[in-house]
C-alpha cells in the first residue's frame, strides 16, 4: 500500500489550510437566519463586488446554488430552461430543477469546447404563440469552465453573444461558474467582465479556491432576496455560518493566484501522459486544471481497472467512462506530486498484461 | 449605549465556545461527497447510537432535516402527511414539503400541550377505498418539544400510542425532535426510549446543544441511504464538513448536561414575570426552555412598546403577535442575565402602566 497519496479525483478534495483553520477558530459569528452573520456578510459583499453584481448569497453547495438560481429565475409554473446536454446541472444534480422545482429542461448540444451553437440555442427558444402546447422558456444556462468538456473556457465574446440572445427574447442568463475563476485566470480576463452578461452566477469556493465548504450565488439585490428565501425553504439556512465563511475569505485571498499554477501543472501532466504509449490526451483542450485521459484500445485495459492499478501507487483519479479517466489539479498537488503521478502512470501502463497474454 | 446584551430570541443564537472553536480548527476532514468525512462519520454514528437508530445524516438545518424525512417517507406521488396545525413543519418551513416535494399536508388540531388527539389523527387517515378522490396517507409527524405550545413535551406513552396507530395503518412516524434532548431531560426519559416508536427523528445541534450549525436525521440504514441522496439533490451535500461536525461533537458532550439548568432559568423567569399583573404567564406550561408571555387585554397595544423598551436595555426577545412575546433560555444566558431581564421587564411594564395612567 502506497504511503504517499496524490488525490487527483477533484479539486473538491482540497483541505483547509492552517490559515483557514485559524480563521475558522476566531471567526466573528452571529445567527445568520435571525440576523446577519458578519463573516458571512463580509464574504458575500466581497464576492458581489468581485463579480460586479449587486448582491450575493452563501450556500452549502454548487448544487444548491444552481438549483436556487434556476428556480428563482423560473418562478412561474410551466417554465423551461435551455442548457447544455452535457452540463453539470443536467447530468450531475439529480434532476433537481425538475424533480424539486417543476422546471422543464431543454437540452442543446454542447460542443467539445463547452459552447452551444448560438443558432441552436435560438431555435430551442419556445415560440410564445404556441403556448397552448409549449412550456415557457425563461432562462439560458451556461457553464464556465465546462466540467464535462475538460475544464474548457467560454470566452467573453461568446458569453456576451448568448447574453444578447437572452435579452432579445426576454430571457435571463445564469452561469454555472463553479470554476469561473479558473476561466478568468486562463483567459486573462477580469472575472467581472467575464460574467457581465449574466443575471446570476454560481461560484464554488470549495473547489480550486480550496475552502472547506460552500458556494456563493451573485445577482441583483432583488434576485438575491428571493434566493435567500428559497435557500431557507430548501433547508440551506444555517446559523453561525461565519465559521465556514471565514475560511472562504482566506481561500479567496490566498488561492485565486495559485490557479495559474494549477493550470501549468495540468499542462505538464497532460503532455507527459500523452507521451505514454497506450494513453491519449488532447493537450490542446487542456485550458485549465482538468485533464481527460483516453485509454487507447490497443492497451487492453479499462478505465476502472487502470484506476484501481493507480490506486495501488496512491494515485487517485476518476474513471469517467469505460475508457476515459479524469484528473483534476489543485493547489495541494505539488510539482513533485505531478512527476510522481506521471511515473506511476507509466508503471501502471507497463504493468498491463499484453493482449497476447505475455 | 447598551453594553450588556441578553439575547432571549432563540436558542439558535448560541455561539461556538472556545472548546468548539479549537475542535473546528483541528478537525480531521475529508470530502464528504466523494467519500466519508471522518468527523462527520463519527458524529452521525454517535447520534444514531444515542437515539437508538441504525444510522444518521448531518444536514445544514432542521428545515432540511424535516424536509428530507417527509420526502423520503412520502416518496410516492400523491402522498399525504398528517401533522399538527401549529407545528414547525407546517408553519415555519415555507411549505417546502408541498412546494418543493409535492406532498399534501393534512393539518390536525394541536392541543395546548403539543399533542394531537389520537382519534382526530385516526379520523384524518385517508380511507384507501376512496383513493379515486383521496391522496394516500403515508406519514404522521409529531414535534417534541412542541415549540408553538411553549416547548412542551410529548410523553413516551403518547408517542408510543401514535406509533401504534401508525403501524396499525401501515404509516411511518417522524418526530421533529429539534429540541428532543430538552424533552428527554425534562421528562427524565432516555432519549432513545422517547423516540423508540419513530421511524425517523430530526435533531437540532444548533439550538440548545449550542453547535454553530446543523441538525442530524436518524433512522434505518435504508432510510438514511435515501436521505443522503435527497440531501444531495436539495444541495445539502457539503465537502469538508468535519469542521462543523467537530463543533457539534463538542457541543453534544458539553451541553446536554446544561439543559436542565436552562429549564430552571426558564421557570425562574416565568415565576418572576407572573408577579406582574399586566402580564400572563402560564407557569405550568413552562416545561423546558421556552416561555410565552401574554399581555393582558387592555394593554395589548403595548407589546411592541415593551419589546422596544427592553431592546433599548439590551434584552432581545421575539414578538410572536400583538399580544404575545416569546423568550427562550440557553446555556449562554446566566442566572444574573435572568435577574437583569426580569428587572427590566418590571420597569417596562411599570412604565407602560404610567403611560396608561396618564
Amino acid at each position: 500500500m502506497a504511503a504517499k497519496i496524490v488525490d487527483l479525483r477533484s479539486d473538491t478534495v482540497t483541505k483547509p489550510t492552517e490559515a483557514m483553520r485559524g480563521a475558522m477558530a476566531s471567526a466573528e459569528v452571529e445567527d445568520d437566519v435571525l440576523d446577519r452573520d458578519p463573516s458571512c456578510f463580509r464574504l458575500e459583499t466581497e464576492l458581489a463586488k468581485l463579480l460586479g453584481k449587486e448582491a450575493a448569497l452563501f450556500v452549502p453547495s454548487g448544487t444548491m446554488a444552481n438549483l436556487i438560481s434556476v428556480l428563482v429565475h423560473c418562478d412561474t409554473r410551466g417554465s423551461e430552461v435551455i442548457l447544455g446536454h452535457d452540463s453539470h446541472i443536467h447530468i450531475y444534480e439529480n434532476g433537481g430543477i425538475a424533480i424539486l422545482g417543476g422546471v422543464h429542461p431543454r437540452t442543446v448540444k454542447n460542443n467539445e469546447d463547452g459552447t452551444m451553437d448560438i443558432d441552436l440555442i435560438e431555435a430551442a427558444i419556445r415560440d410564445p404563440k404556441r403556448e397552448l402546447i409549449y412550456p415557457t422558456t425563461r432562462l439560458i444556462c451556461l457553464e464556465n469552465t465546462h466540467g464535462n468538456c475538460g475544464g474548457r473556457c467560454l470566452s467573453v465574446e461568446y458569453t456576451d453573444r448568448v447574453g444578447e440572445v437572452a435579452k432579445k427574447h426576454g430571457l435571463k442568463l445564469h452561469i454555472d461558474g463553479a470554476r469561473i475563476f479558473n476561466a478568468a485566470v486562463a483567459l486573462g480576463v477580469p472575472v467581472d467582465r467575464l460574467v457581465q452578461a449574466a443575471d446570476s452566477v454560481s461560484v464554488c469556493l470549495s473547489k480550486g479556491l480550496g475552502a472547506p465548504v460552500g458556494s456563493v450565488i451573485v445577482g441583483s439585490s432583488s434576485f438575491i432576496s428571493k434566493a435567500r428565501r428559497l435557500r431557507k425553504t430548501l433547508g440551506g439556512g444555517m446559523r453561525q455560518v461565519g465559521v465556514l465563511c471565514a475560511a472562504a475569505l482566506v481561500a479567496l485571498q490566498e488561492n485565486v493566484e495559485k490557479l495559474e499554477n494549477d493550470h501549468k501543472k495540468a499542462k505538464l501532466l497532460a503532455d507527459g501522459l500523452n507521451g505514454i504509449k497506450g494513453l491519449r490526451v488532447d493537450t490542446s483542450s487542456v485550458e485549465t486544471n482538468m485533464i481527460y485521459v483516453e485509454i487507447e484500445e490497443g492497451l487492453g485495459t479499462t478505465a476502472s481497472k487502470l484506476c484501481k492499478d493507480l490506486e495501488e501507487y496512491g494515485i487517485l483519479v476518476m474513471a469517467m467512462a469505460s475508457s476515459r479517466l479524469r484528473i483534476v489539479l489543485h493547489h495541494q498537488i505539488s510539482a513533485n506530486d505531478v512527476h510522481y503521478a506521471l511515473s506511476c502512470f507509466q508503471q501502471a501502463v507497463d504493468g498491463v498484461p499484453n493482449e497476447n497474454g505475455k | 449605549m447598551v453594553t450588556r446584551i441578553v439575547d432571549l430570541r432563540s436558542d439558535t443564537v448560541t455561539k461556538p465556545t472556545e472548546a468548539m472553536r479549537a475542535a473546528m480548527a483541528s478537525a480531521e476532514v475529508d470530502d464528504d461527497v466523494l467519500g466519508n468525512d471522518p468527523t462527520a462519520f463519527r458524529l452521525e454514528a454517535e447520534m444514531a447510537k444515542t437515539m437508538g437508530k441504525e444510522a444518521g445524516l448531518f444536514v445544514p438545518s432542521g428545515t432540511m432535516g424535516n424536509l428530507i424525512c417527509v420526502l423520503v417517507h412520502c416518496d410516492v406521488r400523491g402522498s399525504e402527511v398528517i401533522l399538527g396545525d401549529k407545528c414547525h413543519i407546517y408553519i415555519y418551513e415555507n411549505g417546502g414539503i408541498a412546494t418543493i416535494g409535492g406532498v399534501h399536508p393534512r393539518a390536525v388540531k394541536n392541543n395546548d400541550d403539543g399533542t394531537i388527539d389520537i382519534d382526530l389523527i385516526e379520523a384524518a387517515i385517508r380511507d384507501p377505498r376512496g383513493e379515486l378522490l383521496y391522496p394516500t396517507t403515508k406519514l404522521i409527524c409529531l414535534e417534541n418539544t412542541h415549540a408553538n405550545s411553549g416547548g412542551r413535551c410529548l410523553s413516551v406513552e403518547y408517542t408510543n400510542r401514535v406509533g401504534e396507530l401508525a403501524k396499525k395503518h401501515g404509516l411511518k412516524l417522524h418526530i421533529d425532535g429539534a429540541r428532543i434532548f430538552n424533552a428527554s431531560v425534562a421528562l427524565g426519559v432516555p432519549v432513545d426510549r422517547l423516540v423508540q416508536a419513530a421511524d425517523s427523528v430530526s435533531v437540532c445541534l444548533s439550538k440548545g446543544i449550542g453547535a454553530p450549525v446543523g441538525s442530524v436525521i436518524v433512522g434505518s440504514k435504508n432510510f438514511i441511504a435515501k436521505a443522503r441522496r435527497l440531501r444531495k439533490t436539495l444541495g445539502g451535500g457539503m465537502r469538508q464538513i468535519g469542521i462543523l461536525c467537530a463543533a457539534a461533537l463538542v457541543a453534544f458532550q458539553e451541553n446536554i448536561g446544561k439543559l436542565e439548568s436552562d429549564h430552571k432559568k426558564a421557570r425562574l423567569f416565568a415565576d418572576g414575570l407572573r408577579e406582574l399583573k399586566e402580564l400572563r404567564v402560564d407557569t405550568l406550561a413552562v416545561e423546558t426552555n421556552i416561555v410565552f408571555i401574554d399581555i393582558e387585554e387592555g394593554v395589548r397595544t403595548r407589546a411592541e412598546k415593551i419589546c422596544k423598551y427592553l431592546e433599548e436595555r439590551g434584552i432581545l426577545l421575539m414578538q410572536e403577535s400583538s399580544s404575545r412575546l416569546r423568550v427562550v433560555l440557553h446555556h449562554q444566558i446566566s442566572a444574573s442575565d435572568v435577574q437583569y431581564a426580569l428587572s427590566c421587564f418590571q420597569q417596562a411594564v411599570k412604565g407602560i402602566q404610567n403611560e396608561i395612567g396618564n
